[in-house]
């Protein structure tokens, strides 16, 4: 089981992949999955942003730039932003609690091949007939009208995807509250895994509206129920109302963990412990729970009355105050700091004020009557990538380069990073900032051409010309890490110099068990804490001992591969039936997809009923081989 | 990861863990016997053709009720080391009763609020 | 010595078995999250069927009142209310290391359970013949949907039970097997919190 230096084979080394419950092995395979997702919804921006460049424009039919812009959304979102969240999420979070591993390692295997099948799921929709093309929010008039089976895809492929992340958050809230090393009290706990608990919580209560929601589409999508049709007395505010409850918090789960990276980037180099620490505590966690109150004002237009619209009103306005606590925090954390312009740290610059414009965006939004004049148009297209994009993939972006070595134990190269960054800054600001001025002189979203006179033309062509330089700036990302990959420079411990928390006291590559002795946390900034009173040595927790770690299992994949195959039997199913919805009668009948529903399904609870049958005590790591890591370590120190 | 910490119990201790599970035995057949009263008063109430307006109130608070009880007393709510489980729980019902209110007023357009 | 021992000797046994160990607590928080969000599954079934539940295509198509018999309802309430408290034995005498009437207790439940779920499906059966099924209008989906996904969660629970009784039939009570009987009979109370509110919103206000 000992991680040794030797050359293993390929298929050895992908078996390994397959099997492994080891979080940061599975915080690399959601950044591959989702750097990969991640590089196809830009591909699917770009055509987006190239259809629209000139007016008139016929590079995309009107059905095609449909496909794309639901396929960009989506990517986006479920497949690209979220994964990544979860890589760095997985990478860090267990060591900076002084965990071995997280509570449910198997879980977390689980949630990350559920993950990437799901998506693979979604996106093979393009070989098979077309993809979705109702939009990410998929409103169900539209989405039941849909012919062929593009939004099928969508739906089983979120369903599968959304379970493996409702693993996910219900793993890592467990982590958090129950494998803390002795001393690091809640609040103790760095910002970063106080922001994934919080964006956890939101997870296990967010996500079971959006299964809801799906199989109310799936069943009258595949299984012809009546909850969406309205001749047979069906309703479909109730989609929008569950995809809401469900998606607001979504965006909060985005932005949360975004926060977190950027709060320990700032407090790293400024060289100064974070600004009001338990306001920032309590801003998360009063951003998380009114998330969950707001969810109708994306709803304002359908017509609730008055006094729901008022209500829903308020409480989205109430969010910009933690927000509007935790935007001082961080400038009062660089304050007086000592200030090191390392890459991340110029993301996090440039986020405070990308973010604070997206937010003030967003209070505009939030007055429901004026609301009734951004609707639909760019104007919410250019809010929305301000908080995304300004706040999370700039957040992925400095948590990129920022954890780089401790996941991979060696530096992205700051040069490069910081070309990237100038250009995908510039890029953005130049793409989104004067689609707000589209959307306010009346540009609708969501069309796939406009004619010439009207007005839009200079300000489509900045846009797209902006999506281009964003478009280089990822493609210097790519050349920076094939560099560094190759080069292979291996770093040591504390790579940055500044390390506060306590992944940064481990030696790198980290050993596959994290710590050789649980440490003994005495502080807020633990390791900050003992480089300053024990030149950087933690304290531990317990005596050098034998200690557990659980087995590696293939299950996994196969309960992830069994979901996969009964998606397609429920796809299928009701192709050409008479009492199937108009969309997919007309199509031919597939007598098969009964079964490829059930094999699938029973290859899924097969898998389950192994891995309960079967005793699975894990291993032990002997004192022995530690003792001889920990002196190979010292003689590389020396 | 650490061994199992219990001391062997002393022989006094043991029968004291014994009443205590006993005592707690009875409330939760205690409970058990509410339980089954509430159910019976409730399906009564429903029966007998009651105002409505009187019996929606009154059945919907003892399911309430009965809720608390299997939480509490069959679902060791009430022990030490619920905390989280209860702040969870009652998160989750919050959330839900707020679903609820909202697709019971603002999901049909003829009817504004 | 840090090596975990499951199978402690009886006079060592935990006063609490089932979070004697961490992967127990890991397990008994896990699951209470898990439950947690459960809660806003059931929720938002809940919501989609009052939504719902008068939504039928004309009036040919018959409403709760009409449909749904109360003592029916009262015999699976008692039956699952029943297996509620079973369930509380089998954890009593897991926590007082009897492995024989932990055994016992956790079969009645899974039986009383069957006669709950076979209750269900007669009540399903019937109503077809009625004409109310999962696609003739919204109201039946909605009500297939609500009580299948519970009914789907009994089913569940009994595989898991039935699997627990089975696979520690052998291997006997360790901490090890503790912690999933816990866990098995924590699942089954929840799904009795939710049959409560079935039979208060659906049944019983339904027939108002």
């Amino acid at each position: 089981m000992a991680t040794t230096a030797k050359k293993k084979g390929f298929g050895s080394v992908i078996w390994e992949y397959m099997t492994t419950v080891d979080h940061k092995k599975i915080a690399i395979l959601y950044l591959i999955a989702g750097g990969f997702f991640f590089v196809l919804g830009g591909i699917e921006a770009m055509l987006i942003r190239i259809q629209l460049a000139v007016p008139n424009n016929d590079f995309l039919s009107g059905g095609l730039f449909n496909e794309v812009i639901t396929m960009h959304g989506t990517t986006m979102i479920f497949l690209a932003a979220m994964p990544l969240l979860f890589a760095f999420m997985n990478a860090t979070v267990p060591l900076q609690i002084g965990a071995r591993d997280v509570a449910f390692p198997f879980l977390n295997s689980l949630g990350v091949w559920l993950f990437i099948l799901g998506g693979i799921f979604i996106n093979l929709s393009w070989f098979l007939g077309g993809a979705p093309d109702a939009g990410w929010t998929s409103y169900a008039s539209l989405s039941i009208d849909s012919p062929g089976h593009g939004i099928d895809f969508y739906a089983v492929g979120l369903q599968i995807t959304g379970a493996g992340t409702l693993i996910s958050g219900i793993n890592f809230v467990t982590t958090i509250i129950n494998m803390r090393a002795p001393g690091m009290t809640y609040m103790r706990m760095p910002l970063m895994t106080w922001t994934t608990l919080v964006a956890s919580v939101l997870i296990v209560f967010a996500f079971p509206p959006l299964t809801i929601g799906l199989f109310l589409l799936i069943f009258d999508r595949m299984f012809g129920s009546s909850f969406f049709l309205v001749e047979t007395g069906g309703n479909t505010i109730i989609w929008e109302h569950l995809f809401w409850i469900f998606g607001h918090p979504e965006v909060y789960i985005l932005i949360l963990p975004a926060f977190g990276i950027f709060s320990e980037v700032f407090s790293t180099f400024s060289r100064k412990r974070l600004f009001g620490y338990s306001a920032m505590v309590f801003s998360t966690v009063l951003i998380g729970f009114f998330g969950f109150m707001v969810w109708a004002h994306h709803m304002f237009t359908v017509g609730l009355g008055p006094t729901a619209n008022a209500i829903f009103a308020l409480a989205t306005m109430a969010i910009a105050v933690p927000t509007g606590v935790k935007i001082f925090n961080w400038i009062l954390t660089i304050w007086g700091g000592s200030i090191e312009f390392t890459t991340p740290m110029l993301y996090g610059l440039a986020f405070i004020p990308t973010f604070v414009m997206g937010g003030v965006t967003g209070v505009m939004q939030g007055a429901a009557p004026a609301d009734y004049q951004y609707h639909d148009s760019y104007f919410i297209v250019a809010h929305f990538h301000y908080v995304i994009v300004g706040g999370v993939v700039f957040g992925l972006l400095a948590g990129l380069h920022y954890y780089w070595p401790l996941m991979f134990s060696t530096m992205l190269s700051e040069k490069l990073g910081k070309i990237t960054f100038v250009l995908f800054v510039a890029g953005f600001h130049i793409t989104f900032l004067i689609q707000h001025f589209l959307g306010l002189w009346g540009m609708p979203r969501r069309v796939f051409t406009y004619l010439d006179g009207q007005g839009y033309n200079t300000a489509n062509m900045i846009s797209t010309i902006g999506a281009v330089m964003m478009a280089i700036a990822v493609v210097v990302l790519v050349i920076n890490i094939i560099i560094t990959v190759a080069k292979n420079k291996q770093v040591g411990r504390d790579p940055w110099g500044d390390g506060r928390s306590l992944e940064w006291s481990l030696p790198l590559p980290v050993p596959y068990y994290n710590f050789a002795q649980i440490p003994l946390v005495r502080g807020m900034d633990a390791f900050w804490i003992e480089k300053e009173a024990n030149d950087g040595k933690m304290m531990p927790a317990e005596s050098l001992d034998d200690f557990h770690m659980p087995n590696n299992s293939i299950l996994p994949f196969i309960m992830s591969l069994g979901l996969f195959i009964a998606g397609f039997g429920a796809l299928y199913f009701a192709s050409g039936k008479e009492w199937a919805i108009s969309a997919v009668s007309d199509m031919p009948q597939h007598p098969w997809a009964l079964w490829l529903l059930i094999i699938g399904l029973a290859i899924t609870a097969g898998a389950m009923i192994t891995r309960s049958l079967k005793d699975d005590l894990g291993y032990y790591v002997t004192k022995e081989e530690v003792l001889r890591d920990l002196e190979e370590e010292e003689r590389g120190a020396k | 990861m650490a061994e199992i910490k219990q001391e062997p119990l002393s022989k006094s201790k043991l029968e004291y863990l014994r009443t205590q599970r006993t005592k707690e035995m009875r409330q939760q057949m205690v409970s058990f016997g509410m339980m089954i009263f509430l159910t019976f008063v409730a399906f009564g109430m429903v029966a007998m053709d009651l105002d409505s307006r009187f019996v929606i109130p009154i059945v919907l608070f003892m399911a309430v009720v009965q809720v608390i009880l299997q939480f509490y007393y069959f679902m060791h709510m009430k022990d030490k080391g619920h905390e989280f489980a209860k702040l969870f729980i009652m998160t989750g019902m919050y959330f839900g009763i707020a679903f609820v209110v909202t697709f019971l007023y603002i999901t049909w357009i003829g009817s504004p609020i | 010595m840090a090596h975990m021992e499951y199978n402690v000797p009886s006079e060592r046994w935990p006063v609490h078995p089932e979070t004697a160990t961490l992967e127990g607590k890991n397990k008994f928080v896990g699951f209470w999250i898990f439950l947690a969000g459960e809660t806003a599954l059931f929720a938002s079934l809940f919501a989609t069927y009052l939504a719902l539940k008068d939504s039928v295509p004309g009036d040919d198509h018959l409403l709760a009142a009409e449909l749904f018999a109360l003592p029916l309802a009262f015999v699976m309430t008692m039956f699952l209310l029943t297996s509620s408290l079973t369930s509380v034995y089998a954890v009593y005498h897991m926590r007082n290391n009897n492995f024989k009437q932990m055994q016992l207790w956790l079969a009645v439940t899974v039986l009383l359970g069957l006669g709950f779920l076979s209750l269900e499906i007669y009540e399903f059966v019937e109503y077809v013949h009625l004409g109310h099924t999962f696609r003739t209008s919204a109201f039946g989906s909605a009500f297939y949907f609500l009580l299948g996904t519970h009914g789907f969660h009994v089913a569940i629970g009994l595989v898991w039970i039935t699997g627990l009784i089975l696979r520690n039939a052998k291997r006997g009570l360790s901490v090890y097997t503790a912690a999933k009987v816990n866990t098995a009979a924590l699942y089954w109370h929840f799904i009795d919190v939710v049959w409560v509110f079935i039979f208060t919103i659906v049944y019983l206000l339904g027939v108002m």
